[in-house]
């Protein structure tokens, strides 16, 4: 922060802990603030032109590229696009193995968020290094958690990182019955470390702020939402998937190599983990509802720095979840199904660990894709970063600056926002005057 | 004593790829050494049980091309804006790091930097960053004790 006379300008040249590069520049007078800019400045990253002529078969191994920490959520939103656009119906066990492959991404994704990315604002340190110190069996548990997803997306993909495995009609190859259960005993501890997690966040002390966002989350009515259900929002949005493009709309903005997705007419949305509690929390199991009630969350939760606690009650779903379908896992007959190639177009929606993200693609008749249009959870949740930081700095303004910089940084890591995912990045900057 | 060799790098993307090249070296040489591939929060796993850990990266501090920086990582700190090549949170430095904050690095961890000049997607290694990769997969391997 420098002062020059009554103008105050706050800088921070790097926004730490989110997966990523960007800038924020945040420019205010007095506790008014006249100009918040989530500023993406990592390049284009032009994965949907990349997919243009690609054959659909390699669809999935070309979007998992897009991210390292969720790559599964792309893999699934593409393949079950392109069998929407092909008629194809899967397997139910490859069904149920699909949303086996989602909780190990949630597990792992939610696991380095809450411990290594998240925790260190609440406890007063700088990053997960410096909190190892006085906390190491906060973070041991974060890392024992975070591996045993890498474990399920490593069986499920073949690899831990940009798997391998998922395919268009199914997977390339499925486990055993027996490979299935050596997850067993890893994830009756993840259940309860995570509910062990659910108890340690929930008692971090929170900012008072709370807004009446809409919420807008996948939402099934027997199952908490991965790969399928209508798209549905707390202010009356209930659309099939196909409806997704007459309601929301990609714009480009001056500072973002990201595009910002607005509700057609209405502005602003909120995908993640808080929308999917809000929207879904009937369909989570009663261990994790048991677990929201015992630490005193109450719906809707309206409080974004409260999406910590969130994550964690998912991971007490997800573990659950995990345990549930190895449990009843019978090894299909064919890891996937034959399919016809033939033209068409298809879009899906599915629950990324950040959020809704959609896919739609055209193919032509020899299988080759013509068009792809690819909507992650960051860019959808961009504008509602800003739209937080708009109403969350006058709360901060009178704050020392180095105080009031590192306020704004939580706000935005309350969406665990993966810039490298939206374009498909943060340095912060503070101007007041 | 049991002796890890780990390189790191992307293949793909020219000079990143030194830490891959130095294995590949090695291996040439006789020498076990492995890619590291996934999750660099893993690297804590997999050193577990070594007495001594070499770890390859790229780097980016600014030298020319080519130059080779050693860190005994159990003497001090590795410098984490050297090493800040993954796209992702946690690189090579934050995992040393957080591993001393653990209590979990090895009993002697050497990390070998060669800086990288360009790291484009698809680019050629560069010619400085060939001559280092001979220059410390030697010095490895006149090191070991075997």
């Amino acid at each position: 922060m420098s002062d020059a006379g009554k103008h105050r300008t706050i800088k921070v040249p790097m926004l730490a802990r989110v997966e990523g590069e960007g800038a924020l520049f945040i420019k205010f007078k007095g506790d008014r603030v006249t100009d918040v800019k989530l500023n993406i400045f990592e390049p284009p990253r032009m994965f949907e032109a990349f997919l243009h002529g690609r054959h659909l078969t390699e669809t999935p191994d070309i979007v998992a590229r897009i991210c390292g920490i969720c790559p599964i959520a792309y893999q699934m939103s593409a393949v079950h696009a392109l069998e929407r656009a092909l008629n194809i119906k899967i397997d139910p066990q490859v069904r149920m193995l699909r949303r086996l492959f989602y909780c190990g991404e949630w597990i792992e994704s939610h696991a380095l968020h809450v411990f290594m990315l998240h925790a260190p604002d609440f406890l007063g340190y700088p990053d997960a290094i410096q909190m190892a110190r006085d906390h190491r069996a906060v973070v041991e548990q974060g890392l024992r958690l975070k591996k045993i997803g890498n474990r399920i997306v490593s069986l499920m993909g073949g690899r831990e990182i940009h798997p391998v495995c998922a395919a268009v009609g199914g997977f390339y190859k499925v486990p055993s019955e027996s490979e299935l259960h050596t997850l067993t005993e890893d994830l009756k501890w993840a259940l309860d470390a995570s509910l062990a997690t659910v108890k340690l966040v929930a008692g971090f002390e929170f900012p008072d702020f709370e807004r009446d966002y809409e919420f807008v989350a996948l939402s099934h009515p027997d199952e908490y939402p991965f790969n399928e259900g209508r798209i549905v929002s707390n202010k009356g949005l209930n659309i099939f998937v196909p409806e997704y493009e007459e309601h929301f709309v990609e714009r480009h903005v001056k500072h973002s190599n990201a595009l910002q997705s607005v509700l057609t007419g209405r502005g602003p949305y909120f995908v993640g983990p808080m929308a999917r509690f809000n929207l879904n929390y009937p369909q989570l199991p009663e261990v994790a509802r048991q677990a929201a009630r015992d630490c005193g969350l109450k719906l809707p939760v309206l409080n974004p720095f409260r999406s910590i606690v969130i994550r964690a009650v998912e991971l007490v779903f997800a573990s659950w979840e995990a345990l549930q379908i190895i449990g009843d896992y019978q090894m299909p007959e064919a890891p996937k199904v034959d399919f016809e190639i033939r033209a068409g177009m298809g879009c899906a929606a599915t629950e990324a660990p950040r959020g809704l993200l959609y896919h739609r693609y055209k193919i032509d008749q020899q299988g080759l894709i013509q068009f792809a249009k690819i909507v992650p959870p960051t860019s959808q949740n961009q504008k509602q970063i800003e739209d937080d930081l708009w109403h969350f700095v006058p709360q901060v303004a009178n704050l020392p600056a180095e105080e009031a910089k590192w306020k704004c940084e939580q706000a935005v890591r309350n969406y665990d926002p993966c810039i490298s995912c939206a374009t498909h990045a943060l340095r912060v900057n503070i101007e007041r005057s | 004593m049991k002796t890890l060799i780990l390189g790191c790098g992307n293949p793909d993307r020219a000079d990143d790829s030194a830490g891959l090249l130095v294995v590949r070296k090695l291996r040439e040489l006789g020498v076990d050494a492995s890619k590291h591939s996934g999750d660099m929060l893993s690297l804590m796993d997999e050193w577990s049980g070594f007495d001594e850990v070499i770890i390859i990266d790229a780097m980016v501090s600014g030298a020319p091309s080519g130059a080779i920086a050693v860190f005994d990582a159990r003497a001090a700190e590795v410098p984490r804006e050297r090493f800040r090549c993954s796209s992702h949170e946690f690189g090579l430095a934050e995992v040393v790091e957080l591993a001393r904050s653990l209590a979990r690095l090895p009993p002697k961890l050497t990390i070998y930097g060669i800086e990288a000049g360009n790291c484009d997607a698809g680019g050629t290694v560069s010619a400085e960053v060939v001559e280092a990769v001979e220059r410390v997969a030697g010095e490895i391997w006149r090191n070991l004790p075997y």
